[in-house]
């Protein structure tokens, strides 16, 4: 069966290539024909990529021991749902499952555009089909899943594996990976369009108005897999955070980072006409530190908790990567005169300004994330000593360009496009900028003393104030006109303009997230050491604990402790902190025990054991619900941007003899 | 059996690329020269309206207002002029007509003077008589 695996992906990557050049001498020659054998080669190589990634998953959950892959990602013990997910639990398959992902892209692409964009689809094929070409000559000859096990000559197997990590055994594990993949390779797609509109030296914003839909759903499914991943470092890992600057967590930032400035950026272009050669860049940009990305979760160039094997498919990365920066800036360079802004700037104080501004201050913490995430590979060039940049470098960085950031979310929609005046200012900022201060005064007042945490609770007021006037407004409105209540004129007034206003909830996702992250200014934290009867505190709580347990079952053995836990004297209920230590692996992992509330979260990791004393890590975070609460604002916000708007962007076809006549722009 | 399996993939690949019949090529109409200019025009009309909706909720002073919507309809001006710049250059069997002009389609027709309209109308817009028959 390996064998057909192994054959399935060869050919794929060899109907990859026929898709290159039949794509573009179909499209140079004007051969229809060749063309469309370019269409079917890619629909085949996702054929040819499904069957051999059904025949790795079939083999991972029949625990097909003689595949190497399989020992070691997968054992007998595992729950089936992990058995599956272990597909993507290791290099090969992870790289696999790439290829898998962009095949079903680059087909859906194919189906969706069969009587559209036929002057430049061609293109978009051969551009995918390199980067297609790319990953399939990684799964041929880097790190194929069809390894087998063998002694000598001879095929062999063990009686059980590995098994999967068992960190990787949790349910948001098994979304989390994948949920971060979709948004990597689903970058390729605005890509190729942007290429191969500059290839065809398209006049107009075709291909933004093709792939806006891709960029946000791809954009979502990283945002989605960030806070995933984040969630599950809070509740898994037992070090009480949710994120530490790791190079692999950075790694997935910086594409979020782009592609936000790139959602952000192309709106100057389809109002007015500007920011053509940047929203080039920008997407271009973003799909490279796609690319980068998983070239720093694979390579192990840089040493990351997440402790992924060194290999030698870093070479390949940046090879592909340098051709494609290379052939990336020769078009855009070579393009120039398509991509001629229709007007200017016409004053700072505009909403075409706090966009540029937002695009800056985006890459500027793009840039230093970057920076901070390769210093250990820059310090080893220049000194030949490896120095990692730890948590504070990065805060100390991050959290003054976050708040600036904040603050442009609220400025932003109140500045008029093209000029604001004076009493455009006035009428806009005078009230959310009053009570903003007003907040920052009372909290100093109450006795808070960090300066950020002031800021950003003022900021959080003043941006949340910003966006429940322009929903207001707006439904106020439409209210007055229509003689409709207020509810139904907000529905109304969202339905119009979806995109708009979705961004707007977006936004105010983004603003309780950053209320979460804030709280974490007032964290507290104690390690004790306890036994069965004894007692432990921390800030109001206090925890006794009934007995220390253990037990064992056929995956893993572990330790508990059953606390009963108390506030300021009032018994609210019990607790029970694991740890549990897998037999297949050898690995322990932490079962943290958490009581949630809106305004704080007792944490409690049970770190070990030795005889009849046990090691409680005691945490108390304040406002950390807000940060899911506000991801879960931010997926709302952007599915209702998804939604197509009631008032879409329509205009009768100037004619040429021959040619039909209405369109409507996809907005 | 694996050797058999492996032939019917490749087979059914190659199939797939080879075997291509005239009915399956993707059919479209050759890319409009005005493309960019309409989608612009468009793009302006939504600021327009955009511009519009912002006055009426009170985010606008009167003068910005004023102001922005002067300059956009300079803009649109620009874009039409443009649209027919492009027009005269195109070559003689590929000409156009310009969108804003209504067809002439006789929908309803005035008995008395023989004014069209486009819908239907009680009197005629032209002399003022009383419309009654559907042309």
């Amino acid at each position: 069966m390996e064998n057909v695996g192994a054959f399935a992906l060869l050919m794929a990557m060899c109907v990859s290539l026929f898709a290159i050049v039949a794509a573009v001498v179909g499209r140079v020659r004007n051969k229809p024909f060749l063309v469309l054998s370019a269409e079917r080669a890619v629909l085949a190589v996702w054929a040819l990529v499904t069957t051999a990634s059904g025949i790795l998953v079939y083999a991972l959950m029949t625990s097909d021991f003689h595949f190497a892959y399989v020992a070691g990602h997968s054992n007998k013990a595992m729950p089936t749902i992990y058995k599956f997910t272990a597909w993507w639990g290791g290099q090969e398959g992870s790289l696999l499952f790439w290829s898998w992902l962009l095949a079903t892209y680059a087909a859906v692409v194919v189906v969706t555009n069969k009587r559209r964009h036929r002057d430049f689809i061609p293109y978009v094929m051969a551009i995918l089909s390199t980067v297609q070409a790319f990953f399939l000559l990684l799964n041929n000859f880097v790190a194929s899943p069809f390894q087998v096990l063998a002694v000598g000559q001879f095929i062999t197997s063990v009686p059980d594996g590995v098994g999967l990590n068992p960190l990787l055994q949790y349910p948001a594990m098994a979304i989390h990976p994948p949920m971060l993949y979709l948004g990597y390779v689903g970058f390729a797609v605005p890509f190729a369009f942007a290429m191969a509109s500059l290839i065809t030296r398209q006049k107009g914003d075709a291909w933004i108005h093709t792939t806006r839909r891709w960029t946000i759903v791809t954009w979502l499914f990283l945002g989605v897999g960030i806070v995933l991943g984040s969630a599950w470092a809070y509740h898994v890992l037992g070090w009480g955070g949710y994120w530490a600057w790791d190079p692999v967590e950075n790694a997935s930032l910086l594409p979020w980072l782009g592609g936000t400035a790139f959602l952000h950026s192309v709106m100057m272009q389809e109002k007015k006409g500007m920011m053509k050669i940047w929203n080039m860049a920008l997407v271009a940009v973003t799909f490279f530190l796609c690319l980068f990305g998983t070239f720093l979760t694979r390579s192990g160039v840089v040493s990351s908790v997440h402790a992924f094997a060194q290999s030698p498919i870093g070479t390949y990365f940046v090879a592909f990567l340098a051709l494609l920066v290379a052939g990336t800036v020769y078009l855009i360079l070579d393009r120039l005169p398509y991509l001629r802004s229709e007007s200017q700037l016409e004053s700072v104080v505009s909403r075409e300004s706090s966009f540029l501004f937002n695009n800056l201050v985006l890459l500027a913490s793009c840039f230093a994330v970057l920076w901070g995430t390769l210093f250990p590979v820059i310090s080893e060039w220049v000194s030949n000593e490896k120095i990692s940049l730890d948590g504070p470098w990065f805060n100390r960085l991050m959290i003054p360009i976050g708040l600036f950031l904040l603050v442009l979310t609220g400025v932003g929609p109140l500045f008029a496009w093209r000029r604001t005046s004076v009493e455009s200012l006035r009428r806009n900022f005078l009230v959310p900028g009053l009570a903003a201060i007003a907040l920052a005064i009372a909290l100093f007042a109450l006795g808070m003393r960090n300066a950020y945490a002031i800021i950003s609770f003022g900021f959080c007021l003043f941006v949340m104030m910003t966006i429940v006037s322009e929903f207001y407004r707006g439904a106020r409105a439409i209210s007055n006109k229509d003689g409709i209540n207020l509810l139904s004129a907000t529905v109304q007034l969202t339905h119009r303009n979806t995109r708009r206003y979705g961004g707007y909830l977006v936004h105010m996702g983004i603003v309780l997230m950053f209320i979460g992250w804030t709280g974490s200014a007032f964290n507290q934290n104690s390690t004790v050491e306890v036994n069965g009867g004894s007692t432990a505190t921390i800030g109001a709580y206090t925890l006794q604990v009934v007995e220390l347990r253990n037990g064992d079952t056929e995956n893993y053995q572990w330790d508990s402790a059953l606390l009963k836990v108390s506030k300021n004297g009032q018994y609210l209920g019990t607790l029970e902190p694991e740890r549990r230590f897998y037999k297949a692996s050898q690995q322990g992992t932490a079962k943290v025990a958490l009581r949630t509330r809106l305004n704080e979260d007792l944490y409690i990791n049970f770190a070990g054991r030795v005889g009849d004393a046990a090691t409680l890590q005691l945490y108390i975070f304040p406002l950390v619900t807000w940060i899911w609460i506000g991801a879960l604002g931010l997926v709302g916000g952007t599915l209702i941007a998804l939604v197509p708007s009631q008032v879409t962007r329509q205009y009768a076809r100037t004619e040429v003899v021959g040619i039909k006549k209405n369109v409507t722009i996809e907005a | 059996m694996v050797i058999a399996f492996a032939c019917l993939v490749a087979v059914a690949v190659f199939g797939s690329l080879i075997f291509l019949r005239p009915s399956d090529l993707p059919v479209q109409a050759p890319p409009s020269p005005f493309q960019h200019l309409d989608e612009r025009k468009a793009a302006i009309y939504e600021n327009l309206r955009d511009l519009q909706f912002e006055y009426r909720v009170g985010k606008l002073s009167d003068s910005d207002y004023q102001q922005t919507k002067l300059d956009l309809q300079r803009e649109l001006a620009g874009v039409m002029a443009e649209i027919d710049r492009v027009r005269t250059e195109l070559p003689a069997d590929l000409q156009s007509v310009p969108a804003a002009k209504p067809k002439a389609a006789a929908a309803f027709l005035c008995p008395s003077c023989g004014a069209t309209f486009q819908q239907s109308l009680k009197f005629c817009g032209e002399c003022g008589k009383p419309m009654k028959a559907r042309a």
